[in-house]
């Protein structure tokens, strides 16, 4: 008799163990004057300023976060698709040709994929000085590769026997692509898509953050002077926005779902993209701050392999990579085991709702920020960096979780409640248990997003690849940047494959499975 | 029950029902399908909310029981709503959660657990040993359906409610089944709910019961000690309505 078996709804809620070590760490340096200062904070949530000064300033830094994710989204958008279709295996077999130029494209894209947004941002910044181009073509680099790789990954999934039905009919590669590759992908773009505007809009904002301009700067600006009144008001306008946004673009998919004029929908979708890129450009020129002219074009040293070798071995390897793992696993504790731990203690609707909007503003506020939140009142290290990424993340996983547990029938819930189960014991084997290894899917592709993000709470952890990139970012080491962006690389890249495999497993474990993971980035 | 209505989507799925049961009766309840047995089953373990009248168990309204008092009433579902993503002795074990808590339902979930009393369950419902390490999707719908029978007599309610229990089961097994949820056969020392309501499609079982209640577009047509039961009236049951 096997006496072991842990479950996958247990496996959930262990990885929120991690939330121990962090929050000794944080406790044990915690300093009473910066405990005041967060309490501040706090209140401010109740208590935003209205100056109609302040509130002019967060809505032309939200505009130009707005514009920028817009036009970084669309080009993605534009650029994921095509890439997509010409990494896709299915491609190439349609037009004859050996699938290995599909394999290339996609080893190739992996590598700009596997760079965060912010270090392409901090790059250019170096290489073209400030400009909104910068935060534009930042944030479109990894996204258009991040899109080819969903479409890719879904057109390849595609049942081929349509194709080639359609080539024995001897129907022309162009009409076999449009026949059988578009109806299946596009309603898939339609909701990826809606999903990546809103990870561009937290990009932007992020990006904001590290001095590119936008609501990200206002809220760093209002964090540094303590003006917490100020940051809600920022906070607040952007919540809004992401609301809104949400159901705008869940009414719209919803439109779009339905049958029957699939022409008109389409030109209508088209138009009101294009409408929104050219308001997004005239605001970037009517402010002056998207010129090409501005461009400075600075001399990048290419290291020679002297440099790079001498860079090799004075970096101190083990650590940053031991950092950056260490930092992984406890930010990803937090982020995956904390929602199930938190809504099986407190199964009541109302504080469900509660913690909703807890989330809704952990996810508007970029871990950077969290950090230096956190900062105030505790000592900086790399559990104050796993918090602040691990509780960021802990909030998008969190809505995924309850997204997943409302679409669910009540039929298992009820099964439990009529044993006599109390209401934790009732959410752990009725609501949580049938989806947790979509859920479990999913946390193993956060896991290796927050690979990438370690570089975003590099600084404040103090250690890690993530830091001494920045480190090598603004001292001009090229060299020593070269060797950490390929050592971050080669790391996403072996987390993404690990954490595809376990993705996979996951999802054939369960039966009947028609679930396919869309949302990868 | 008393004077239960249950109306679904502007569907009367039952009208002006009056059952009273008392401790030890063995109830057979019999009509066809959509007649609805189910959801009187439902309404009994409180997990239907009547449109009008109540069921009191105790004498207390089965929606605000305690959740200990609802552990009283074990529910064999016909659809049987076992967890796919644990093992056969996790199910079995999840019918007792009623009377554990939350240290002992994760614990479940982390590995087997009272194994011995899980194997008595496992083995009155007819079940291997061997079995209990199974995952759910790799059993048959015959097994399945005993380890949800085996789940129920877990619990050690006081009334047992079971909605088609036997529907996939050979001849021989449903049987054997009656038997251990009638509390006819020896069972290791199980406790077997004294009171039983089982709804079912074999109306030559029913000499084994006390009483039969039979439903017709979602009233009661029949309630009588099951001796009195004509066969005439089980054709003009199944056939002539």
């Amino acid at each position: 008799m096997k006496l072991l078996n842990v479950t996958q709804p247990i496996i959930t809620i262990l990885p929120a163990i991690t939330i121990l070590p962090v929050a000794i760490s944080i406790i044990a340096g915690l300093h009473f004057g910066g405990v005041e200062v967060i309490g501040k904070f706090i209140l401010g949530f109740f208590d935003p300023s209205l100056d109609k000064i302040i509130i002019k300033s967060s809505l032309n830094g939200l505009q130009l976060t707005l514009a920028t994710a817009i036009i970084s989204w669309s080009i993605s958008l534009f650029t994921g698709i095509i890439l997509g279709f010409i990494s896709s295996n299915i491609f190439w077999k349609i037009l004859d040709k050996s699938s290995l130029v599909a394999l290339l494209i996609r080893r190739i894209l992996a590598i700009p994929r596997s760079i965060h947004e912010l270090v392409w941002g901090l790059m250019l910044l170096q290489i073209v000085g400030l400009n909104s181009w910068v935060a534009i073509v930042a944030i479109a680099i990894p996204y258009s590769c991040l899109v080819a790789r969903v479409i890719s990954d879904q057109l390849d999934s595609l049942n081929s026997a349509p194709v080639s039905a359609l080539k024995q009919a001897g129907a022309k590669p162009i009409n076999v692509i449009a026949t059988s590759l578009f109806p299946p992908i596009i309603p898939i773009i339609l909701s990826y898509g809606g999903y990546r505007l809103e990870c561009a809009i937290r990009g932007a904002t992020l990006l904001g953050v590290f001095g590119l301009g936008g609501i990200g700067t206002e809220l760093q600006l209002t964090l540094q002077s303590l003006a917490f009144n100020e940051m809600w008001t920022s906070l607040w306008i952007l919540g809004l926005l992401m609301f809104i946004l949400e159901k705008a673009i869940r009414l719209w998919q919803k439109m779009l779902l339905k049958p029957g004029f699939v022409k008109q929908k389409l030109t209508y979708t088209l138009s009101i993209i294009a409408i929104l890129i050219l308001l997004s450009l005239l605001f970037i020129n009517a402010h002056g701050i998207g010129d090409f002219n501005d461009f400075k074009f600075n001399s990048i040293n290419i290291p020679n392999i002297s440099q790079l070798k001498s860079a090799y071995i004075e970096l101190p390897w083990l650590r940053l990579i031991g950092n950056t793992l260490a930092l992984t696993f406890l930010a990803a504790g937090i982020a995956i085991g904390t929602p199930p731990l938190m809504l099986m203690l407190f199964p009541s609707q109302v504080f469900s709702n509660l913690i909703s909007i807890l989330w809704t503003f952990l996810r508007l506020i970029p871990p950077p920020l969290i950090a230096l939140l956190l900062v105030i009142c505790t000592n900086p290290n790399i559990f104050v960096a796993a918090f602040a990424l691990g509780i960021h993340n802990s909030a998008i996983m969190g809505r995924l979780l309850k997204e997943q547990i409302d679409c669910q029938g009540s039929k298992e819930v009820e099964a439990i409640i009529s044993t006599g189960a109390i209401a934790q014991v009732t959410w752990l084997y009725g609501s949580l248990s049938k989806i947790s290894p979509k859920y479990l899917a999913f946390a193993a592709y956060r896991t290796d997003v927050l690979i990438r993000e370690t570089s975003v709470v590099g600084l404040v952890g103090g250690s890690g690849l993530g830091w001494q990139l920045i480190e090598s970012l603004s001292s001009f080491d090229w060299a020593a940047l070269f060797l950490v962006l390929t050592a971050f690389s080669i790391i996403t890249l072996i987390g993404e494959d690990l954490s595809d495999r376990a993705r996979s497993s996951l999802l054939k474990l369960k039966r009947n499975n028609t679930f396919k993971i869309s949302f990868t980035g | 029950m008393i004077n239960l209505d249950v109306v679904h989507s502007e569907n009367i799925r039952l009208k002006n029902i009056n059952i009273k049961i008392s401790e030890g009766e063995k109830i057979a309840l019999l009509g066809k399908s959509g007649a609805g047995k189910s959801t009187l089953i439902s309404a009994a373990n409180g997990t239907v909310n009547p449109s009008f009248g109540s069921v009191l168990w105790k004498g207390r309204n089965v929606l605000q029981i305690s959740p200990r008092m609802r552990s009283e009433l074990a529910t064999l579902w016909q659809d049987l709503r076992l967890i796919e993503e644990l093992n056969v002795c996790q199910n079995i074990n999840s019918g007792a959660l009623g009377s554990k808590n939350l240290l002992w339902a994760l614990r479940n979930l982390l590995g087997s657990i009272e194994i011995n009393e899980c194997i008595k369950c496992a083995e009155a419902a007819g079940l291997e040993k061997e079995i209990l390490n199974r995952n759910i999707f790799e059993i048959s719908g015959g097994q399945k359906q005993r380890v949800a029978i085996a789940k129920a007599i877990r619990q050690e309610g006081e009334i047992l409610l079971a909605d088609e229990p036997i529907s996939s089961l050979d001849p021989e097994l449903i049987a054997k089944m009656i038997d251990l949820l009638l509390g006819n056969s020896t069972n290791n020392g199980i406790k077997i709910p004294n009171t039983v309501l089982v709804s079912l499609h074999q109306p030559e079982l029913i000499y084994k019961f006390t009483r039969v209640i039979a439903l017709s577009k979602g009233k009661v047509i029949i309630d009588k000690p099951s001796y009195l039961v004509s066969q005439k009236e089980i054709e003009w049951l199944y056939d002539k309505r």
